[in-house]
């Protein structure tokens, strides 16, 4: 099972880069989630993996073949891949055996009975045993979904493309989906590139994430790392909600903003430095005592949401003009104009540039 | 000789004296009041065109409605609209004689006769006084000269069945043309109806309209025409097409077209104030000279480069016998040659 | 927009009662009245007439026209001629639109266009093109061929029967064109890259997943196309009879000569309109059951495919079409009309401006014809547009219970052929009650007849765009129906609408299998004065009347350009 490396890809749509020097390297047997907003160029990725765009600039590399090059690309048919699209794109005027077996028919060596073999097999896999007569205008949408799974994997290919799967179905099936893609995903063991803009998705699905903005990848990582230690602004506030408070750096471990002080896990700052801080709301607790070592502030809240199995807060910090949300489990309710102290770990801010290079 | 256009010039003078000295004509201002005769004539169309042209300089405030389509098509036009009721034709003008048998059997046709037509030939004139040959002409073969040298061009109706002719010969259709079921009827008379078996063996081009022949030949999409009417021929050999005409000794058929007004006529003053204008000697002499035709005015002078009609050997067709056998020899016809 | 056509229904809902009086009433009653008059009478009279017509009810014309070689030969040139036109436009436009539906061809919007104005152009007016262009010796190419090889016989003969079903041909791909490349719009690219990745070749996938998605639409093209061939009257007319052979149309109008035979005519119109019948429904049971579009979730869009080294020679293949279609066939009647003698070289001597000034000026039948032809276009399509909007209003919305019954009716008239039309409306207003024969009415009503399925058409499409929600949203706040459609709908509906009105317009002046045997001298239109003028052979004259007809024809689609703002084939971006 080969790797997937991407080398300062290139790929522009008119003056805009779409993918901008992107590089990227899947271990084999690797899922790497491709996260991002509309218009991050993931989609734009997935299709020059594909074959289906030609880069501008940079290579892609599958095992030891460079399969695309600004100078040559070889076409989609000879790839060795599979592509599961966000329609499906299952043909209507054939039946699910049909759709499935499609791509059987271009392996070279491969007797009619193992055909008949391998389909079986595969419709089993997917639960859609039974189902061979049928059109994909007679499916439910879960159930065509599951048909264009079993169509990419039963031809056994060397990488598997995944884009959006899930976006069209409702909310409970697209959580079962998940873990029966991961379950799938660690039976059959393809490396596989998996393009999804739901970060909650890519945490479930994928061994790493990397996430892209604006044709670059921002950040490549477990889920963990990625949540946890945001590298850029960006990251951070796509990632879970977080809140960013811009201050001046004090010392190597604090930031100041007006009459706010918060001190940092780690001391690698600049005194003097711009920094923006990232706490997850989460990570503010609504308590009155402070332990030693613990930012202690005091607050008045603003608002206050119930959402069930928590309570969102907005609190505007004392003598100053941060505000900061706050998720807190539903036990202790506050309500708006009280005032409430509130404790964050040093370990929870997370330091970031102030701003962001524009490019 | 003067030029045809400084001699129409001159009729057209004459004309305005002459119209002058007519609007004492009482029916001038019924016609006036009439406003218009409706006119259906089978006249080549620019032909006709000038003819209207030239009676409403001479009578103003009475216009032409001209309405030219084929002799067949304009019987036919006629007893349609007779069949809905409705009465629109003051004059009509065919070249099949057969058809004003026809109209005056049916009690169609006003009993009028325009002066000076008592000096006509008898083939130009009803006994009943209902119909008058207007005009003549004879229908001929003709040849592009630049795809034929003289010496290979049909002389006779026989060298026309030549197989060499094979698809270089177009025709036109008696279902159209009173000047064509004229000629098919009297050639079935000289030769009977194999003839015309034999010749459609040569795969002709058909057109319509006795008009049109001329045009394909001088065109060269076919390079012999074996019927048309002769004035059309002279007319494009006069503006310097490549085309010749040929007589042939056996005879060439004769086809007077005979013109009457309608008894129903809406415009029965103009109608006939319309008639007479064209009998005049005037008229007759401008269709001799700019269209070629023939006429049976006794005082017409021709122009020198035509056979007058007392040298060719006419072959003349009975207009009872045109009219009895008018299906027949649309249907032959469409039998030997396809449509 | 692309819909999914999983069977879903955009509108569930019972017809709409008003309070009080059933308001739908007079509707219905007038949709009656107009639908009575303009076919049920007419075709009435065609059965009565065919079966004796008052002389007592015999088969005998029937027999008669079975009996009759000539008839039977008619209707057997006209088998081959409509099923070779049906395989030719096939042929022709299903590759056309596909390349520039499908993939990154070159000069799109030019061949677009260009089809659009094959479309537009009179048939007739391009068999009479042909004749300058491909006569056997003096038509312009057969000439160039001479003089290029010195070879005696000619290259091309229009005067056979391939040379009309070449000439129909390219003036009738255009429907084959539309009902493809719109059903190609529907298709997501997605389903050919699933097909490519999986290992399949272009070929592969071209035959695998893109044609039999379209087959549906092939089929329904095919069969448009025939049903235009059949009915045509105008090439026949010019490039069969001359070469001595008939079409069931020709056939039927030569049968009006003096003496008419209605009765064999009514008895061949007959089986040409059963004919037709039948071939609508097979194309709509084939446009109902398999009409695929995309199936499954979201992402419907189309990327072109890249021909590659292909490009070039694809984008000469579709201009050497349209050459066919409009360069030749226009270029030589601007020439026709700017010369002396058509078949000389254009040489100074032989241009001359005297043919506009005949046909404008010294033919007499010109102006009126003209002016004949715009009253009636205007009159035809403005009756013609309020009357479709109103009905495709009120079966769009159910107002009415039956209402697919009155979309039906407002459809049918597309199974009449207009030389059958023509016969049944001479049988019928050529008698009291109602003697239309030798007014314009009786060409009013034929020419609405004719042209208001595809009036209905255009403005049925239109009211679908106008989801009434627009209209609830208007009367929950409190205006009344009649303000709505006053305030919201028509508004929003008034581009679709005058588009009806241009697509009605555009079909009248065109007209001429119905015209030729409804027309009088005193109700002559365009189109009969140029088929007048063919058969004394004026081309001059015809050429630059043609060229007048064309001229107002663009003028007119350019207005529905304008106020569609899109595409007049209606084909999607």
């Amino acid at each position: 099972m080969p790797g997937v490396s991407l080398k300062g890809l290139t790929r522009r749509y008119g003056d805009v880069a779409a993918v901008d020097d992107l590089s990227l390297e899947v271990k084999p047997g690797e899922l790497v989630a491709l996260l991002g907003p509309s218009g991050c160029g993931k989609t734009t990725t997935l299709r020059l993996v594909a074959g289906f765009l030609a880069p501008e600039a940079g290579e892609i590399w599958v095992g030891d073949r460079c399969l695309s090059s600004p100078v040559t690309v070889v076409p989609p048919e000879r790839r060795r891949m599979a592509m599961i699209f966000q329609s499906y794109a299952l043909w209507p005027h054939m039946t699910v055996a049909q759709n499935v077996a499609y791509g059987l028919r271009f392996k070279r060596g491969l007797a009619a009975a193992d055909r008949d073999r391998r389909l079986a097999e595969m419709l089993r896999v997917v639960q859609l045993a039974g189902y061979e007569a049928r059109y994909p205008g007679e499916l439910s949408g879960g159930q065509q979904q599951r048909v264009a799974v079993a169509r990419a994997l039963v031809v056994e290919p060397e990488i598997l493309l995944l884009d959006e799967p899930l976006s069209n179905l409702d909310a409970n099936l697209r959580e079962e989906m998940r873990f029966e893609i991961r379950r799938l995903h660690e039976a059959f063991g393809i490396t596989t590139l998996y393009v999804t803009h739901d970060q909650a998705e890519a945490m479930v699905i994928s061994d790493r994430i990397a996430v892209l903005e604006r044709g670059r990848v921002a950040q490549i990582g477990t889920a963990d790392e990625v949540f946890l230690q945001p590298r850029t602004r960006f990251v951070a506030e796509f990632i879970g909600k977080t809140n960013l408070v811009e201050g001046v750096a004090l010392t190597a471990d604090t930031v100041a903003r007006g009459s706010v002080r918060l001190r940092i896990g780690g001391d690698g700052l600049v005194a003097g430095a711009r920094v923006a801080v990232s706490i997850r709301p989460h990570d503010i607790a609504l308590t009155d005592g402070a332990a030693p070592g613990v930012n202690a502030l005091r607050g008045t809240v603003q608002r206050a949401s119930f959402l069930g199995d928590s309570v969102d807060y907005q609190v505007q910090v004392a003598d100053s003009d941060v505000v900061l949300r706050v998720a807190a489990p539903a036990g202790l309710r506050r309500r708006a104009g009280e005032a409430v102290g509130l404790s964050i770990d040093p370990a929870a801010c997370i330091p970031l540039a102030a701003t962001e290079e524009r490019r | 000789m003067m030029p045809t256009a400084a001699r129409v010039l001159v009729l057209l003078a004459t004309l305005v004296v002459a119209g002058a000295a007519q609007a004492q004509d009482p029916r001038l201002d019924a016609a006036r009041k009439e406003g218009k005769v409706v006119w259906y004539t089978s006249l080549a169309l620019p032909s006709a065109e000038k003819v209207a042209k030239l009676f409403e300089a001479a009578y103003p405030g009475v216009k032409v409605e001209v309405h030219r389509t084929g002799s067949e098509r304009i019987l036919s036009r006629v007893m349609q609209e007779l069949q809905a009721n409705i009465k629109n034709a003051d004059v009509v003008h065919t070249s099949d004689a057969g058809h004003f048998v026809l109209l005056k059997n049916k009690n169609l046709l006003m009993k009028h006769t325009p002066p000076g037509v008592e000096g006509f030939p008898a083939g130009f004139k009803d006994k009943d006084g209902f119909y008058y040959g207007l005009r003549a002409t004879v229908s001929v073969i003709a040849y592009n000269t630049r795809a034929v040298p003289a010496a290979e061009a049909p002389r006779s109706w026989k060298d026309l069945l030549d197989p060499k002719w094979k698809g270089k010969m177009v025709t036109a259709h008696p279902g159209y043309s009173g000047v064509i079921a004229t000629h098919v009827l009297a050639l079935v008379n000289q030769y009977g109806w194999d003839y015309f078996k034999q010749l459609a063996q040569n795969r002709l081009m058909l057109v319509q309209s006795a008009v049109d022949p001329s045009g394909v030949v001088a065109s060269g999409e076919r390079v012999v025409a074996v019927d048309g009417g002769e004035y059309t021929f002279y007319q494009t050999k006069k503006k310097g097409n490549p085309l010749e005409i040929v007589y042939p000794k056996e005879g060439v058929p004769l086809i007077v077209s005979p013109t009457a007004i309608t008894s129903f006529a809406p415009h029965p003053n103009a109608a006939k104030l319309f008639t007479d204008f064209s009998f005049s000697r005037e008229v007759q002499q401008v269709m001799a000279d700019s269209e070629g035709l023939y006429t049976g005015h006794p005082e017409v002078k021709y122009p020198a480069d035509k056979p007058k009609l007392a040298d060719l050997k006419l072959l003349s067709v009975d207009p009872e016998e045109l009219e009895k056998r008018n299906e027949e020899i649309k249907r032959r016809f469409v039998e030997f040659f396809g449509a | 927009m692309s819909r999914v056509l999983t069977g879903e229904l955009t509108r569930v809902g019972t017809p709409r009662r008003l309070a009080g009086i059933d308001r739908a009433l007079p509707v219905w009653a007038a949709v009656v009245l107009a639908l009575v008059f303009l076919m049920a009478l007419p075709l009435g009279w065609l059965v009565w007439m065919s079966v004796g017509g008052g002389r007592g009810a015999t088969l005998g014309h029937y027999r008669a026209v079975l009996d009759s070689p000539a008839l039977m030969k008619a209707l057997w040139n006209t088998v081959v001629l409509a099923f070779w036109v049906g395989l030719a436009s096939v042929a022709v436009g299903t590759p056309l639109a596909w390349l520039t539906a499908r993939t990154d061809l070159p000069g799109k919007g030019l061949i677009r266009s260009l089809v659009l104005a094959s479309f537009v152009t009179p048939p007739f007016l391009g068999a009479f093109a042909w004749v300058m262009l491909a006569g056997p010796n003096a038509g312009l190419l057969n000439v160039l061929w001479r003089d290029a090889t010195g070879a005696t016989e000619p290259l091309v003969n229009i005067f056979t029967m391939s040379g009309l079903v070449f000439v129909v041909t390219i003036y009738t791909f255009p429907y084959v064109y539309i009902m493809v490349a719109n059903t190609l719009a529907l298709i997501a690219s997605d389903l050919e890259e699933a097909a490519a990745i999986l290992g399949a070749g272009r070929l592969t996938i071209a035959r695998t997943v893109t044609l039999p998605m379209v087959a549906p639409a092939l089929v329904s093209g095919f069969i448009l196309a025939v049903l235009q061939a059949l009915a045509l009257f105008g090439s026949p007319a010019i490039l069969a009879l001359p070469a001595g052979f008939h079409t069931i149309t020709t056939q039927i109008w030569s049968m009006f000569q003096y003496p008419p035979k209605l009765e064999m005519a009514a008895a061949v119109s007959m089986p040409l309109l059963l004919a037709t019948a039948l071939l609508l429904l097979v194309q709509k049971r084939l446009l109902g059951r398999r009409g695929y579009a995309t199936v499954g979730g979201k992402g419907g869009q189309r990327r072109p495919i890249p021909l590659g080294a292909g490009r070039y020679p694809a984008l000469l293949g579709s201009l050497a079409v349209m050459a066919c279609a409009i360069f030749l066939p226009y270029g030589i009647l601007a020439r026709a009309a700017l010369s002396r003698a058509w078949a000389q070289p254009l040489t100074w001597s032989n241009l001359t401006l005297g043919n506009f000034s005949f046909t404008f000026f010294e033919y007499s039948a010109t102006q009126a014809a003209i002016v004949n032809t715009l009253e009636l276009g205007i009159a035809t399509a403005t009756v013609g547009a309020v009357l479709v909007a109103l009905l495709s209003y009120v079966t769009n919305r159910r107002l009415v219970l039956g209402h697919q019954l009155v979309a039906f009716l407002a459809m049918a008239p597309i199974v009449i052929p207009g030389v059958v039309l023509a016969v049944a409306l001479f049988i019928a207003y050529t008698r009291p009650p109602f003697v239309l024969y030798g007014t314009l009415a009786i060409l009013f009503v034929a020419y609405l007849t004719k042209e208001m399925p595809v009036g209905y058409a255009q403005s049925e499409a239109t009211f679908r765009t106008i989801p009434p929600e627009l209209e609830d949203a208007g009367r929950i706040l409190g205006a009344g129906r009649l303000r709505i459609l006053r305030d919201v709908t028509a508004p929003l509906a008034r581009s679709g609408i005058i588009a009806a009105w241009c697509f009605i317009f555009i079909g009248v002046i065109r007209e001429l299998s119905a015209s030729i045997i409804l027309f009088t001298p005193a109700t002559k239109v365009m189109s009969v004065v140029i088929f007048d003028l063919k058969e004394e052979g004026q081309f001059g004259a015809i050429a630059v009347l043609g060229i007048a007809m064309l001229a107002l024809t663009f003028a007119t689609v350019a207005l529905v350009q304008r106020v569609l703002g899109r595409d007049v084939l209606g084909v999607r971006e």
